[in-house]
């Protein structure tokens, strides 16, 4: 097909004043601020407790990170649903009783401003022996016989967090248990009872207590001044759906008390300035950060620390699945991060460990 | 019943139709599927045989095939396998046999010479051994090698087709196969390695503790980027492929072609395909802030900078399967229009398709593919699935004219012969 010389200038002009005008259109602040949706301004008054105290009862979720980590290659990578995994449970020298397993789990003391008290456990680990043996350390075994635990709150499905649910349930089956929506039909089955012989778990003690299911995208108030957010992260090996807890102190400001945090601590302190009233001074975060659980690194994980010291964290009780490289970098960053004893199979004194205790208020 | 010059495709073949549309093009598109499936199942699903996406590693494969297909069929115009042999021989058997030597070339590339003489002898987080070698378990080695010489085949499927497209070969059209491919190559090659080592090899000084200053700069892109992740540049590299692969099948080269200038229409089409994939990026990026609202610095997920820029790429490759599947498979509709209406409304076409294929895949790849539900996943790359369709389309075109919806009956007004001489008029 031919043009002219002059017919084709024309369109060239025309055809790189609109790409330029496009691009400089999708680009534009105007465009943004009229189009691009505005935060949402924190309204939920989740009102106000006086401190909280959470002891970290089992940080080790395993023991061998490279252990773990293969289990999920042989198995197929990191989307296998982690009920079909063979997970290594014996052989493992680090381990307990040579089983790779361990889990994680917080006691969570609540004060509120009238001087009442309330206890409640924030995950129930994996290996059950060792959570046995976690549980008889810090008590938490005569505390669920005597229901002094008020509940089990479940950040997510992982193996590490939820199927230990057989240590809690021996004691005390009717139990309230909280869950975030996103759970599979076999998390439901291990609750009531289910058997999981490939995978190596069990509960033998079903659950016959109220069980709730929490809607992602809402801020769920429990206490005063205690409520969860929910959140549908997607997480390896399948697992669906994450909720975290936000603490209102007195004179303090929001304390975020995490699991493992997949959707992001960022994200999740965003939430709370944007949801929770009052939710702008974040005084402490206390859990797992998931950024580098197994010694991996993520140039992504950088841009995490660089940002975070704006947030102006005061205390940063974070361990477990934050990874010690991660520790490391934000100590380096100068961010404050609390330091733990390294005992009961905890390995590093980077972060809260296994029976460390931090108090918020 | 002849119906496609098909200049577009590096020769001019000639292809009968052997069946009416839509059948054609439905049978066409489900035998691609099929086969996609197949191999996805057998190659790539978590549940499958040798569940090879976990998801960098299955991923790095599919990106090669990809690049290598491109070199087989628009670099090197299928050398050796003659003219004769593929149009004497019955598509299945060229297919068989194309796509078996295109995993053999993947192999010897990835094993051959990134794992065990690039990886080796100059830059260790190619090879697995040597990072398993420093202390990283084998899962991370694996991982962290297969995203790096993935990535050089993204930025060689971006950078090779140009040569072809907007050249059109020049200057190296009157070269004789293989001289014209290997000259083609070594300079796609050598814009791709320096493309690699200034948009990704920065990656790798912060991915390493401690970070590697002597040995990669610093991201460059960090300030107006806000990630430190190389997936900026994933996005815009993807934009640029779709970019220049939609000037192939949905543009029909318009607005270039109009300039006579062999060597001009390819600066200015390079230039233009540069600037498309920058409109496209910026574009979708913002549809994202518009959807998910700003990205957040330092976040995670779906409020992640690098991940949005990431889905920037992974948009353009969901828009470039409908464009591909309207081209081969529905005879590139509308044409009864001038080019310029018949261009706007195959657009309009494929964007609406976009949405809708963008929708669909995230409702049913989890069960369809095993992979992670969720838009915003670490092992969540449509990318990976999108590719590998796109490869089994580019097989069914390239290797099997289309079996058994056409059939090869000639050439005509060969724009390239097999020795890439712009010649002859009429069938033969």
């Amino acid at each position: 097909m031919g043009v002219s010389r002059r017919n084709f200038l024309k369109g060239l002009a025309l055809g790189g004043t609109t790409g330029y005008l496009a691009m400089a259109g999708v680009s534009s602040t105007v465009m943004k601020d009229v189009f691009v949706p505005k935060p949402l301004v924190g309204d939920t008054d989740i009102g106000m407790c006086k401190s909280i105290k959470c002891t970290v009862v089992s940080e080790t979720s395993w023991f061998n990170n490279a252990r773990v980590v293969q289990d999920m290659k042989d198995a197929g990578g990191l989307l296998v649903n982690q009920y079909i995994i063979p997970w290594t449970n014996t052989g493992v020298k680090e381990g307990y009783n040579g089983n790779n397993a361990g889990g994680y789990s917080t006691l969570i003391d609540i004060e509120f401003m009238d001087g009442t008290k309330k206890k409640m456990l924030l995950d129930c680990g994996w290996n059950t022996d060792w959570m046995d043996v976690c549980f008889k350390r810090e008590g938490v075994d005569k505390m669920l016989d005597n229901k002094e635990i008020d509940l089990l709150f479940v950040t997510h499905e992982h193996f590490d967090h939820y199927w230990g649910v057989e240590s809690v349930m021996k004691h005390d089956p009717g139990i309230r248990v909280i869950v975030p929506k996103g759970f599979y039909k076999e998390g439901f089955d291990l609750l009531k009872g289910a058997n999981f012989p490939v995978a190596h778990v069990k509960n033998d003690f079903p659950h016959t207590g109220k069980l709730e299911v929490r809607e992602s995208g809402k801020v769920h108030p429990i206490y005063p001044g205690v409520a969860s957010i929910s959140f549908d992260s997607a997480i390896i090996t399948r697992v669906l759906g994450e909720q975290a807890l936000v603490f209102n102190i007195k004179d303090k400001g929001s304390v975020a008390v995490t699991g493992c945090c997949h959707m992001g601590i960022i994200s999740f302190l965003q939430e709370i300035k944007q949801r929770v009233k009052g939710g702008d001074k974040i005084y402490g975060v206390q859990g797992g950060l998931h950024i580098s659980p197994f010694e991996d690194w993520d140039p992504q994980y950088d841009d995490l620390i660089k940002a975070i010291p704006k947030y102006g964290i005061e205390v940063m009780g974070c361990n477990h699945c934050t990874g010690y490289l991660t520790a490391e970098k934000m100590v380096l960053a100068g961010l404050p991060v609390v330091q733990g004893t390294a005992r009961f199979k905890s390995k590093k004194k980077l972060y809260l460990g296994n029976g460390d205790q931090i108090k918020f208020g | 019943m002849i119906s496609l010059k098909d200049h577009m495709w590096l020769e001019s073949r000639v292809l009968e139709n052997r069946m009416p549309q839509p059948l054609r093009g439905i049978i066409g598109l489900v035998l691609s599927l099929l086969f996609f499936y197949g191999l996805w199942w057998i190659f790539m699903d978590p549940r499958g045989v040798l569940k090879w996406y976990t998801p960098q590693y299955g991923y790095m494969y599919i990106r090669w095939i990809l690049i290598v297909v491109i070199w087989q069929a628009y670099v090197f115009n299928f050398w050796p396998f003659s003219l004769k042999w593929r149009e004497s021989t019955h598509p299945v058997i060229t297919g068989a046999v194309l796509i078996l030597v295109n995993f053999a070339i993947v192999g010897a590339v990835i094993w051959g010479f990134f794992y065990n003489f690039l990886g080796h002898y100059s830059i260790p987080y190619l090879s697995v051994d040597r990072l398993v070698g420093k202390g990283m378990t084998e899962f991370y080695a694996r991982e962290y090698s297969s995203l790096a010489i993935l990535m050089f085949a993204a930025i060689a499927s971006w950078l090779s087709p140009i040569v072809p497209v907007c050249f059109e070969n020049h200057p190296w059209q009157s070269m004789k196969q293989p001289a014209r491919g290997i000259t083609v190559f070594c300079v796609t090659a050598l814009l791709s390695v320096l493309a690699f080592f200034c948009l990704m090899h920065p990656h790798y000084h912060v991915l390493f503790w401690p970070w590697q200053e002597y040995a990669a700069a610093f991201p460059w892109w960090y300030e107006f980027a806000h990630t430190l992740h190389g997936n900026f540049n994933v996005g815009w590299v993807m934009c640029g492929t779709v970019a220049i692969w939609m000037l192939e099948v949905t543009f029909d080269r318009y607005p270039f072609i109009m300039i006579k200038n062999k060597i001009v229409r390819g600066v200015v089409g390079f230039l233009g395909v540069l600037a498309f994939a920058w409109l496209l990026f910026f574009v979708f990026n913002f549809v994202q802030e518009l959807a998910w609202g700003p990205a957040v610095d330092g976040a995670k997920r779906i409020l992640a900078p690098d991940w949005r820029y990431l889905h920037s790429g992974e948009l353009a490759i969901m828009m470039l399967i409908p464009a591909m599947i309207l081209n081969f498979y529905f005879d590139n509709g509308p044409k009864k229009y001038g080019p310029a209406i018949n261009i706007a409304l195959r657009f309009l076409i494929i964007i609406v398709s976009t949405i809708a294929f963008h929708a669909l895949y995230y409702k049913i790849s989890p069960p369809l593919l095993g992979t992670q539900a969720a838009y915003s996943h670490p092992q969540q790359f449509p990318m990976a699935p999108g590719i590998l369709f796109i490869c089994v389309m580019l097989f069914h075109n390239w290797f099997m004219d289309f079996w058994p919806g056409k059939k090869r009956v000639g050439n005509r007004e060969v724009m390239l012969d097999e020795d890439g001489n712009e010649i002859e008029e009429g069938v033969h």
